[in-house]
């Protein structure tokens, strides 16, 4: 049963992989963003992506629907856009059966029925419909005119949103971005990434990617993703470092004590300890390492950090806080890590 | 939950390992603290100088192994920690930490993926090496072991430092005489023939004291409590020689000095028997018994009988005894005297020459005292024993001669006996061996003897107290005795000794300064007097002016008041039975004061306020003038009386 798992979590792990190079034939680059989008995907959250215009976010979902044979849906949120066009509503449609008579209402299905949902800019809307989406993010079901339809499995959002033009835009309030397992800063390429996509996109159209991942594949990753075993210092360390990032915990390092509002709480640990577990998958172990969970603590930590008044007028950024936490919140209790460090 | 077979010993292997290792660094820094920290108990040992104790220092390393071994039992690491560390060095991403959490069986996660964790735990440690994962049990902290060990066994082969110098009480340092002459002669008191019972107790009293005394002082004695016992026998032995004569006694006693001065030639044996110094009486009855002729000798007999008839009149049968004895004493040193010029006459007669015999013939003849007769006798002994035969009957003959003739100094029948002494061997060993008893023989009577015994212990007595004035105190005892040496020599030095100068000649002081080093350094004595001439001063007018003297100068007497000043506030008579005036250790804790020991004494019988005497306080009359100036009171004793007498 053993040699069937350890078979199995290698199958995981060379899909992810498989994914990954597919998703690689199109996006240049960017490999980081890559693997929290996977993360993201086999642990079941949703991403919100934030960069620049131009870095190849829309392009980065899209690659992924061509390459997971899921049913992939986009919405362009604009400040007009309303709860029913995310959602869908009822319509009065002619019964075919009933000519002279026969219009009755019919459920159109919105967009958020897809399984891959791209929310574009998202903090174009207005929060009355962003809050439709989160709804659904939240419930994996939406609720269309008293009746609730649940959503097809795996259900994944990618929302993207712009943080240089703000103006006209709604930002997603706290309690919005908890929704969201991961925040990934998509950032500027590095100049021979750039040329490798200029080469690229300025020649001849390329062929779409393959599919390389069935819906079956993905909910299996879900599933094992959930399996993976975390002992109890690594939980530890998750809880020390949420709790770390609270200015009011007593072994707060002092950047969060002056440049901290609001720490992260239980959901944030949860998405901590989960984006890790993924990690640990998609790496192929069984198990999830101290490792893991510092490689997820931004991505996951960073929306969920809300800095002071003070801290924006210093100009801390989240992540900065964030390699604060890592640096003052140990992972091994104190004997092992002096240990360790002598003999280094 | 089947525990997995393979991960737990392996696991359980690693983790002894890796518990091994730190419980040998804790102890080893546990030692090398325990090192470090023996210093202390050895560098105390040291100044303490506790010689012995310094390696027993080193014990605290076995201290700190225990209570390393303590801490690493306390802060032993868990199975999880050990887990933790293992993943750290084996980079197996805590699959060995996960999997020995899963290893518990109260753990819920999927069997699959359990065994899956396990197995890739296992394969990690599987696949690690020894050195991979292995706690260094050897610290930089572990170089203090060598060290404090080295340190601890320096301070053990150290020399112990010098022993500090404690300040004692003056008087209390301890002395110890190995020899003590003097107090023999006080010893041999106990074999005095007594003149009763009870002076045989006292005299065996005296000499128990000072058997005593002699014992502690080989032993080791405080200075001031030895200083003390020797003043108490002194005033014994002193007390004792005037117990001839002595109360009841006491006026047959003064009847036979006056008889005595009656004469003008016997007036020095008079003072001698006032002063009870039979020695002297004797010597100066034969001085004069021979500076006179025959009928000089029968006067100073006749003397000696009246005086004993005197005193025997008078109540004092001790006396008339002594006397009787000294007259009977005398009158067969004469008849010695007399056979031994005699033979040492015919000697010369017969041709036979001996230088000694002759030498102390004719010493005889100029002196005629007693001890050249003994000598005489001595000399003819030995020369009687290289006479031939022949010369011996040479010499019979001619003492036979002599007796028919009615020649020679002794009388015939004596000179007769002589010269058959001489004719046969037997005659001859008899002489020789008359001889030898008359040059050794003690014709002293009992009462002189005693006399001169009780002199010897006095002087005994007065040459140990002065050994114990000089004496320094004991070495440093025990084991300190060796190292503390030095020290003490130069506190001693440091004390110094304090002679004390005569009378008008000023007071000098001999220092011998001492230094740290026990490298004494011998000071140069300065005087520093100051005479006093005790003169009576009138209280307005006196002529009489005390004498003043620095620098070592004598002080001149003072004269005698003549002035006509007001004498109201004259002192009384001081009463010499009731002046007392004692130095006691006990009393005075600081250093004895230098000089002897003044104690009470009657006054000499026989003396008035107007004969000036020769002895000193013990002896001197209440009112005898010049008395305390011939004392040998201590300057500073003078010099207080002087002051509080003062207007």
């Amino acid at each position: 049963m053993s040699q069937s798992h350890d078979a199995v979590l290698s199958q995981a792990a060379g899909a992810v992989a498989s994914l990954r190079d597919a998703i690689g034939h199109v996006i240049i680059g960017q490999s980081a963003v890559v693997d929290q989008v996977m993360w993201g995907l086999v642990s079941g959250g949703h991403i919100l992506l934030e960069g620049a215009p131009g870095l190849g976010k829309t392009l980065l979902v899209r690659t992924l629907s061509q390459c997971l044979d899921l049913k992939f849906s986009r919405i362009q949120f604009t400040p007009d856009l309303m709860p029913s066009d995310v959602v869908g509503t009822n319509v009065l449609v002619m019964d075919p059966t009933q000519r002279a008579a026969g219009s009755m209402f019919a459920v159109q299905k919105g967009p958020i029925f897809g399984q891959i949902v791209l929310a574009d800019e998202i903090n174009r809307a207005t929060p009355k419909t962003q809050s439709a989406l989160l709804e659904a993010m939240a419930e994996h079901a939406v609720t269309i005119a008293g009746t609730r339809h649940v959503l097809e499995e795996p259900f994944f959002v990618l929302a993207t949103e712009n943080p240089i033009e703000m103006e006209g835009t709604y930002p997603l309030p706290e309690a919005q971005l908890d929704r969201f397992l991961l925040k990934v800063i998509v950032p500027q390429p590095s100049e021979d990434e750039l040329c490798d996509v200029l080469t690229r996109t300025t020649g001849r159209e390329q062929s779409a990617p393959p599919r390389v991942m069935s819906r079956e594949s993905v909910l299996q990753l879900r599933a094992l993703c959930r399996d993976v075993a975390i002992a109890e210092p690594v939980v530890r360390y998750a809880a020390r470092l949420t709790r770390a990032s609270d200015p009011s915990a007593k072994d707060a390092p002092e950047v969060v004590k002056k440049g901290v509002r609001y720490g992260a709480a239980v959901r944030g640990a949860q998405s901590l300890v989960l984006a890790a577990k993924a990690v640990a998958l998609c790496e192929g172990r069984p198990n999830v390492s101290f490792n893991d969970v510092q490689k997820v603590a931004k991505p996951a930590l960073r929306h969920r950090i809300i800095r002071s008044f003070e801290g924006e007028a210093d100009g801390v950024t989240t992540d900065q806080v964030i390699d604060a936490l890592l640096a003052a919140v140990p992972t091994r209790p104190p004997q092992v890590s002096a240990e360790q460090k002598a003999q280094a | 939950m089947a525990k997995d077979q393979s991960f737990e010993p392996l696991f359980n292997r690693w983790a002894s390992r890796v518990r091994r290792r730190l419980a040998l660094r804790h102890m080893l820094t546990g030692a090398a603290l325990g090192a470090i920290l023996a210093l202390v108990p050895a560098g105390i040992a040291w100044k303490m100088r506790h010689g012995t104790l310094r390696p027993y220092a080193a014990l605290t390393v076995v201290g700190g192994l225990i209570a390393g071994a303590t801490v690493a039992y306390r802060r032993r690491w868990n199975d999880e920690t050990v887990a933790l560390y293992l993943d750290g060095e084996l980079a197996s991403d805590e699959a060995i930490a996960t999997a020995v959490e899963l290893d518990a069986p109260s753990d819920d996660t999927d069997p699959a993926m359990r065994a899956v964790v396990l197995q890739s735990a296992t394969s990690a440690l599987g696949r690690a090496s020894r050195k991979q994962a292995r706690p260094t049990w050897l610290r930089p902290v572990h170089l203090l072991l060598p060290l404090g060990l080295a340190g601890v066994g320096y301070i053990t082969r150290a020399p112990l430092p010098p022993a500090p110098i404690v300040a004692t009480d003056p008087g209390t340092t301890k002395i110890q005489l190995a020899q003590v002459d003097g107090l023999e002669k006080v010893i041999k008191l106990a074999q005095l023939d007594p003149r009763d019972e009870a002076q045989r107790e006292r005299l065996e009293k005296i000499a128990r004291d000072a058997e005593k005394l002699k014992e502690d002082l080989n032993k080791g004695l405080e200075k001031r409590e030895a200083q003390d016992r020797i003043a108490k026998l002194k005033e014994q032995i002193a007390a004792e020689r005037l117990t001839l004569g002595d109360g009841e006694q006491r006026a047959g006693l003064e009847s036979a000095v006056s008889k005595l001065e009656e004469n003008d030639q016997t007036k020095q044996a008079a003072k001698a028997l006032g002063d009870h110094d039979l020695e002297s009486m004797d010597a100066d009855m034969e001085k004069l018994a021979n500076s006179r002729e025959k009928q000089d000798r029968d006067l100073a007999k006749k003397s000696m009988q009246d005086a004993a008839d005197a005193a025997k009149k008078n109540g004092a049968p001790d006396v008339a005894k002594a006397l009787e004895d000294e007259k009977k004493a005398m009158e067969k040193r004469e008849k010695r005297a007399q056979g031994l010029r005699d033979l040492a006459d015919a000697m010369k007669q017969e041709g036979i020459k001996n230088d000694g015999v002759q030498s102390q013939s004719e010493a005889l003849d100029r002196k005629g005292t007693d001890d050249a007769a003994k000598k005489l006798s001595d000399a003819m002994g030995k020369a009687m024993d290289k006479l031939t035969p022949e010369e011996k009957k040479r010499l019979a003959d001619r003492l036979r001669d002599e007796a028919k003739k009615g020649g020679g100094q002794s009388n015939p029948e004596d000179l007769k006996d002589l010269a058959d002494q001489l004719s046969t061997p037997e005659g001859q060993k008899k002489l020789d061996d008359e001889l030898k008893d008359m040059a050794k023989d003690d014709d002293e009577p009992k009462e002189s003897k005693r006399q001169k015994g009780l002199d010897d212990a006095q002087g005994g007595a007065d040459g140990t107290e002065k050994d114990i004035g000089k004496q320094k105190g004991q070495q440093g005892e025990g084991d300190q005795q060796g190292e503390g040496q030095q020290g003490q020599q130069g506190q001693q030095g440091q004390q110094g000794q304090q002679g004390q100068g005569q009378q008008g000649q000023g007071q000098g002081q001999q220092g011998q300064q001492g230094q740290g080093q026990g490298q004494g350094q011998q000071g140069q004595g300065q005087g520093q007097g100051q005479g006093l001439g005790l003169g009576s001063q009138g209280n307005q007018q006196g002529a009489g002016s005390s004498g003043n003297a620095q620098n070592g100068q004598s002080g001149g007497p003072g004269g005698h008041d003549v002035g006509t000043g007001n004498h109201a506030g004259a002192t009384n008579t001081v009463d010499a039975d009731t002046l007392k005036a004692r130095a006691h250790g006990h009393i005075n804790k600081a250093q004895g004061m230098p000089g002897s020991i003044t104690t009470t004494a009657q006054g000499r019988a026989g003396g008035t306020a107007n004969v000036r005497g020769s002895g000193d306080l013990k002896v001197v009359g209440p009112s005898e003038v010049d008395g305390v100036e011939r004392s040998d009171v201590p300057q500073e004793y003078r010099e207080q009386v002087r002051q509080y007498f003062q207007p």
